[in-house]
């Protein structure tokens, strides 16, 4: 009981930000939490699964896609829509996942580097159906109870996303899942012999944080009330990397560093070296991992750990 | 008929680009494991090596591909040095120098952006147009016959495939572990930096030009198979034609085109991961 | 007493080379039983097949009186067999009662979200604690694995086999590269688990560990059973005695 009242003041809390914030700021705010939701997302699969993979960004990408033509071009009501979009992402994670899990090494980082490029040509050939290299615009989120949510309210939905993965990817990461995923990662023949199912695990960490990237891609939708291929670019899918990595793999907290340092930064930087923050995203990495393997996040850690029994 | 030679030439000239490229990936992944998606940005690197010494200071090709060479193996040394070395001697996962690399291929990209602006630069070609793919198919020929001797005839060779087969082993063989990443990184960079120098002149230098080279040579290698130097060749070859061809005969729109290759990636991945080649035994 | 594991005319071959030739055993209920031989006997190929890693080409084994040959390891884990490995397998991003909690994987239920899974998560916590204390690893129990030492590493072994609640436990080579007194510890722990009632199958290449230790030897030579007994009746048994001799003057 307690728990879940610190939640409700924690959504009331990020949401009343928004009610203070201009338009502008609004926004940088909502796309910093889609960030820090795809983050954690991600780092459940890179970091806490092992799994290397490049399509993450790419499933938000077609979820994104997936409710705007559902519901736009099909003319499908919300939830039905948003059930579609779910059944889209599960899919294709399917389809990439079980064979790939199969094979030893890098295969899945490199069919998901072909399926996220695959995934562009296609943005940018579809037609009509996608709107080609322009994208899908003119659209906005339909009335839910014949309310229309908008601004800092909309900004209050991001929130409970944020909040809603987070919870969830925390329970599963403390439970036996967790621990087998995390077995996985470490020795797949000693989790094996511990009677973990090491494949299965595997695909069902890829296929859930590939949706809930695909139902972040879902709620950006109608951030920008647009969606085009630039946005869905591999760039990002390394930039999802480089914040779990810098903020420290495996850890939701690295994760939520990593995505706020590599999101604020280029407002840094960007009267310094106008938009090539990338070189010190780069650079910072190579660092990192160099130097401090555990991320930003490990720095942290050389505090005394008595609290860490769970 | 002329159709169909003049498509098969210029299917053939790109077809050595990625072969290039591939045989960069390969000549790392063999030794050491370490897949570079550097790559890509190494072969931009030689473009721009191009621009510079043949375009803006007009040095002869001769000399100017030569020098872009050298600094390509320079390039590599330290690439190696940065992001792999201190991770082998930690003992890290193969991961963590996969990963040190994506970063340096940032490092490479914004860099190179930053030096020399976001437009695309002339680099020259090396013979008349017409005969520029005749020359960028005989350039490869030459570098991939050299590898294949190198490997076959000549005891450093032998050393990459002893280290190839079985590192713990080579090492008490007394083989240097080390000499030999840093000769592999050296050598992928030339032939990376190579192949951005030759498909330079049609596409010309572009900081953004490496990712897409580095995924059409990862393909050419999945497909030709990491076990064999001529692999590379074959892989690069087929993905070059399966492009061409479908721009050409299917009923597509040609945007798709950049499609065929990575479907092809991912069918070969999930259906025949070692490749059409394997390694001999 | 009656037989927890039987292996019947169990046969693999690499290649030309047979490593394990008809060879039938059985396990029986609470006791310890030694498969010994000298290198190259077969002892770690059987091992392999009963643990799932390795498929037979011939023969059954069965597991209270299921057969289990050629089911993958996590299938065999959850039907009551664990093992440990000799060159000690820690996941090494987790502590050390992380390390046992996964051990005990298959004893959680399946859904995550019901009120029951806290409560198992609470008394699979409780119970990986005892283990962690039974083997002797109390003190380091938050500790990160890569502060053990590798006999303290074998020990996190035995603890995490124990936390699946296997009817039955599969040593390779327990003792391998311990000094004395780690043995002397291990062979303990081991006894204390057949007083537990769990059946302990050994695989040992060290006489002077395994003979104190079991309550019936299975030897090996060139992948068949050369003899079977108490440690008694195997240590004069002429057969042994030629095969051990024959390799100890060499050692």
């Amino acid at each position: 009981m307690r728990s879940a009242l610190g939640w409700v003041a924690a959504a009331v809390l990020l949401s009343a930000v928004a009610f203070f914030l201009s338009g502008y700021y609004n926004d940088v705010y909502r796309k910093l939490l889609l960030w820090i939701a795809l983050a954690l997302s991600y780092n459940f699969l890179f970091g806490i699964s092992g799994q290397v993979a490049f399509s993450h960004f790419a499933f938000y990408g077609i979820g994104a896609y997936a409710v705007v033509i559902f519901l736009f071009q099909l003319g499908m009501p919300l939830p039905l829509a948003i059930l579609a979009g779910v059944l889209v992402c599960s899919a294709i994670a399917l389809i990439v996942a079980i064979p790939s899990t199969r094979l030893e090494g890098f295969y899945l980082a490199l069919a998901t580097l072909a399926l996220a490029q695959l995934f562009i040509v296609v943005l940018n050939e579809g037609g009509a159906v996608t709107g080609g290299t322009g994208g899908l615009v003119n659209y906005r989120l339909p009335a839910i109870f014949g309310v229309y949510i908008t601004g800092p309210w909309y900004t209050a939905v991001i929130v409970i996303l944020v909040l809603g993965t987070y919870a969830l990817l925390r329970h599963l990461d403390r439970s036996w899942f967790g621990r087998a995923c995390r077995a996985v990662r470490d020795n797949p023949e000693a989790a094996a012999a511990m009677g973990v199912n090491v494949a299965r695990t595997k695909v069902i960490a890829f296929t859930l944080t590939s949706v809930l990237a695909g139902i972040a891609g879902m709620v950006y939708a109608f951030v920008d009330n647009t969606v085009n291929p630039p946005i869905f670019g591999l760039e990002n899918a390394f930039l999802l990397l480089f914040m779990v990595i810098i903020g420290g793999s495996g850890r939701h907290a690295g994760a939520i560093v990593g995505a706020v340092l590599l999101y604020l930064l280029p407002f840094v930087l960007s009267p310094l070296i106008g938009h090539h923050h990338a070189l010190v995203f780069g650079a910072l990495m190579v660092v990192v991992i160099l130097l401090q393997p555990r991320g930003l996040i490990g720095l942290y850690d050389r505090y005394p750990r008595g609290q860490k029994a769970h | 008929m002329r159709d169909l030679l003049e498509l098969s030439v210029s299917a053939a000239a790109s077809g050595c680009i990625y072969a290039l490229v591939a045989l960069a990936y390969l000549l790392m992944i063999r030794p050491t494991g370490v897949i570079n998606f550097a790559v890509g940005e190494w072969a931009m690197v030689g473009a721009f090596g191009g621009f510079l010494l043949l375009s803006k200071y007009e040095w002869p090709y001769a000399l100017g591909m030569a020098a872009v060479l050298g600094f390509m193996l320079l390039v590599g040394w330290i690439t190696e040095r940065i992001a792999v070395r201190p991770l082998v001697e930690r003992g890290a996962p193969l991961l963590a120098a996969i990963l040190a690399l994506l970063g340096m291929l940032v490092v490479f990209r914004e860099g190179i952006s930053l030096g020399f602006g976001p437009d695309p630069h002339q680099v020259p070609e090396p013979v008349s147009f017409e005969y520029l793919k005749l020359f960028v198919i005989g350039a490869t020929l030459v570098v991939f016959a050299a590898v294949w001797l190198f490997f076959e005839r000549t005891l450093w060779g032998k050393a990459f495939e002893a280290v190839a087969l079985n590192r713990r082993a080579a090492a008490l063989m007394g083989i240097d572990l080390r000499r030999v990443t840093v000769a592999s990184f050296a050598g992928g960079a030339a032939a990376a930096g190579l192949a951005g120098l030759l498909v330079a002149p049609n596409t010309s230098a572009h900081y953004l030009m490496g990712v897409p080279l580095a995924i059409q040579g990862f393909t050419a290698l999945v497909i030709g198979g990491v076990g064999r130097v001529e692999g590379a060749l074959l892989g690069g070859l087929l993905v070059a034609f399966a492009e061409q061809l479908t721009v050409r005969y299917a009923p597509l729109p040609s945007g798709y085109a950049q499609g065929v290759p990575l479907l092809l990636l991912m069918l070969f991945l999930l259906v025949r991961p070692t490749g059409l080649l394997r390694a001999r035994a | 007493m009656t037989d927890i594991l039987e292996a019947r005319k169990l046969t693999k071959r690499f290649g030309g080379l047979t490593a394990v030739s008809e060879l039938s055993f059985a396990v029986r209920e609470r006791e310890i039983l030694g498969l010994i031989g000298p290198n190259g006997a077969g002892k770690s190929t059987t091992f392999n097949i009963i643990a799932g890693a390795y498929r037979a080409d011939s023969g059954e084994i069965s597991f209270l009186r299921e057969p289990i040959a050629g089911l993958p390891p996590h299938e065999i884990a959850r039907r009551g067999v664990m093992r440990t490995f000799q060159h000690n397998l820690p996941f090494e991003g987790m502590s050390v009662l992380e390390n046992v909690l996964v051990g005990a994987h298959t004893r959680f239920g399946g859904n995550l979200f019901s009120r029951k899974a806290a409560a198992e998560e609470r008394e699979q916590h409780a119970h990986a604690e005892r283990l962690v204390e039974f083997v002797g690893l109390g003190e380091l129990r938050y500790a990160s694995v890569d502060r053990l030492s590798f006999g303290q590493g074998r020990l996190l072994e035995i603890a995490r086999a124990l936390a699946g609640a296997p009817k039955l436990i599969l040593f390779d080579e327990p003792a391998a590269g311990l000094t004395r007194a780690e043995a002397q510890r291990i062979a303990t722990v081991i006894r204390g688990i057949a007083e537990r009632g769990i059946a302990v199958l050994l695989i040992e290449h060290d006489m002077h560990f395994l003979l104190p230790l079991a309550h019936r030897v299975v030897v090996l030579n060139f992948g068949a059973k050369i003899a079977e007994g108490t440690p008694d009746e195997v240590r004069s048994h002429p057969a042994v005695l030629d095969a051990y001799l024959g390799h100890a003057a060499a050692v």
